[in-house]
């Protein structure tokens, strides 16, 4: 295979990051419009057809907004940690392959930003680099609401890393790679890895629902304990960054999902249909953010004990005796 | 050009390592140093890509940049700023002694690699494959040529979570007691 020109490489993560950027903003509508349905009501509907215009409105307004600081925060730190969020949270979708590569007049294109053989731990990594953005912007913040936000936020995105990461061995172990690429091209020879590892689909759901800080595990933005969590003092387009970082991290987890479980851009039964992966991975991609929002809509908070025993007494015993019980029946088998 | 490319990170990296190392201990505020140190871990990473270990700089920034150094913040966070009795602003005489020490090690280390270079020992260039620090090299080394390091490792491990638990159950039976 022949490898792609850097020049073909660069305008494409420049598409794909906007493409991400409007697949955020429209996330944010279609979660407002959801809800709306799910609470009987109509959600946004003035700005625009259907509300659509409401994400644009909101960036306008965002921007807008004076990018005030308190007296207190550390102001170099408390400007950078939205970055690092921001940053982390775009970075982590370049190796998320979306097709299956084309030839474009004797060009080849691949499906996916770059190709690196540890692509998902690359994932993995930049994920808990960007925890230092929740922590560092809570800290800098110089507030008591701020920090407890962030020691909840840290505490919570730690413990449900490991069970995270555990629940993706099995599917690992099953495809004997770690490289994105291989485990969707290992899917279309095989089983779709949902049905063999149902166990670590589950684990995989409930943890990156508690690593997105998405409800019912939204415990770090507890309105009602701790105002806003680790971004109470922040507003303008400062929120917006680590707003719009948590979504696209919902985004990119999705993605990753639907990469591990459901065959990425793959096209079940109907081989020539693959060349246009990015459909198919978006389809999946919607009804997996689907299922994030209804969660949001008909589940409440847990206790933030709750939250702890669930993570270390249940989540990590089930993922360990599935990575076990995987790697144990992939030797048997072979 | 690739040459030069290489040359050219590797010097930003390296120059990055100094630098954030030597903030690691002249800050005054535990916060910053964690975060230089966190620095400091990310362009080692850099220099593990450069030497074709792309695991290895995976790992360093998943493990050590990422996790262990979120406990580090956490817990300098929770702490407080203590940034006025802290040990490390003054200190005692031993840590000059020890300073003094390390100092000379770097030193010594810098001598020996320095006269290597001029004596020739060092211009043995190893071929390095297309696999070479690959996860799947790297695991067969693991549990081949270095099975017993690696085991003994899991052992070091155990004994720390097994360490941390005790601990933190000791801790929980006084209180109790004392409600």
């Amino acid at each position: 295979m022949t490898r792609e020109a850097w020049w073909i490489t660069i305008p494409k993560a420049f598409v794909v990051i906007n493409v991400v950027m409007v697949f955020f903003a429209f996330t944010t509508w279609l979660e407002r419009k959801l809800l709306g349905r799910m609470q009987l009501r109509f959600g946004p509907n003035r700005a625009g057809p259907k509300g659509l215009l409401v994400p644009i409105a909101d960036l306008l307004k965002l921007i807008r907004k004076e990018a005030f600081a308190p007296m207190a925060a550390k102001e170099p730190l408390y400007i950078i940690a939205p970055v690092v969020s921001m940053f982390t949270a775009l970075a982590a979708f370049s190796v998320i392959p979306w097709g299956n590569g084309w030839t474009v007049w004797g060009h080849h294109i691949e499906g996916q930003v770059v190709n690196v053989p540890i692509s998902l731990i690359l994932i993995f990594a930049l994920g808990s680099v960007g925890i230092y953005g929740f922590i560092i912007g809570g800290w800098a913040s110089d507030s008591k609401f701020s920090m407890l936000g962030s020691m909840r936020t840290c505490a919570q995105l730690v413990s449900y890393e490991v069970s995270l990461a555990l629940s993706v061995l099995g599917v690992v172990l099953m495809a004997q790679s770690i490289n994105l690429v291989e485990v969707v091209q290992k899917q279309q020879t095989t089983l779709w890895f949902f049905i063999p590892q149902f166990v670590g689909l589950a684990v995989f759901l409930i943890g990156g629902t508690a690593e997105t800080s998405r409800p019912p595990f939204d415990l770090p933005e507890a309105d009602t304990e701790l105002v806003a969590g680790y971004h109470t003092e922040y507003s303008g387009m400062r929120w917006g960054l680590f707003q719009a970082a948590e979504y696209i991290n919902m985004i990119t987890l999705s993605g990753l999902c639907v990469t591990l479980f459901f065959d990425g851009y793959h096209f079940p039964w109907v081989p020539w249909l693959d060349q246009f992966g990015p459909i198919w991975f978006v389809l999946k991609l919607f009804a997996l953010v689907s299922t994030f929002i209804w969660l949001r809509a008909t589940q409440p908070r847990l206790r933030y004990d709750q939250l702890m025993r669930f993570g270390w007494k249940v989540l990590l015993p089930v993922a360990t005796v599935n990575a076990l019980a995987t790697a144990f029946l992939v030797v048997l088998v072979k | 050009m690739a040459n030069f490319l290489v040359w050219v990170v590797w010097f930003f990296a390296a120059f990055a390592c100094l630098a954030s190392a030597l903030a690691v201990v002249s800050f005054s505020n535990p916060f910053y140093s964690a975060l230089a140190l966190i620095g400091n871990l990310a362009s080692l990473a850099v220099l593990y890509l450069l030497l074709s270990g792309e695991f290895v700089a995976a790992g360093q920034v998943l493990v050590y940049g990422g996790a262990v150094m979120v406990m580090f913040l956490f817990v300098i966070a929770y702490l407080g700023d203590r940034t006025d009795e802290s040990p490390w602003s003054g200190g005692p005489s031993w840590q000059i002694v020890g300073a003094i020490l390390a100092g000379g090690a770097i030193l010594a280390e810098v001598c020996v690699v320095v006269g290597l270079k001029a004596g020739g020992f060092l211009s043995k260039p190893q071929h390095v494959g297309r696999s070479f620090g690959s996860p799947e090299a790297l695991g067969r080394a693991f549990l081949t040529d270095h099975l017993l390091a690696f085991e003994v490792t899991s052992i070091v491990l155990l004994v720390a979570a097994v360490g941390g638990v005790v601990l933190g159950s000791h801790t929980r039976r006084e209180s109790d007691a004392r409600a």
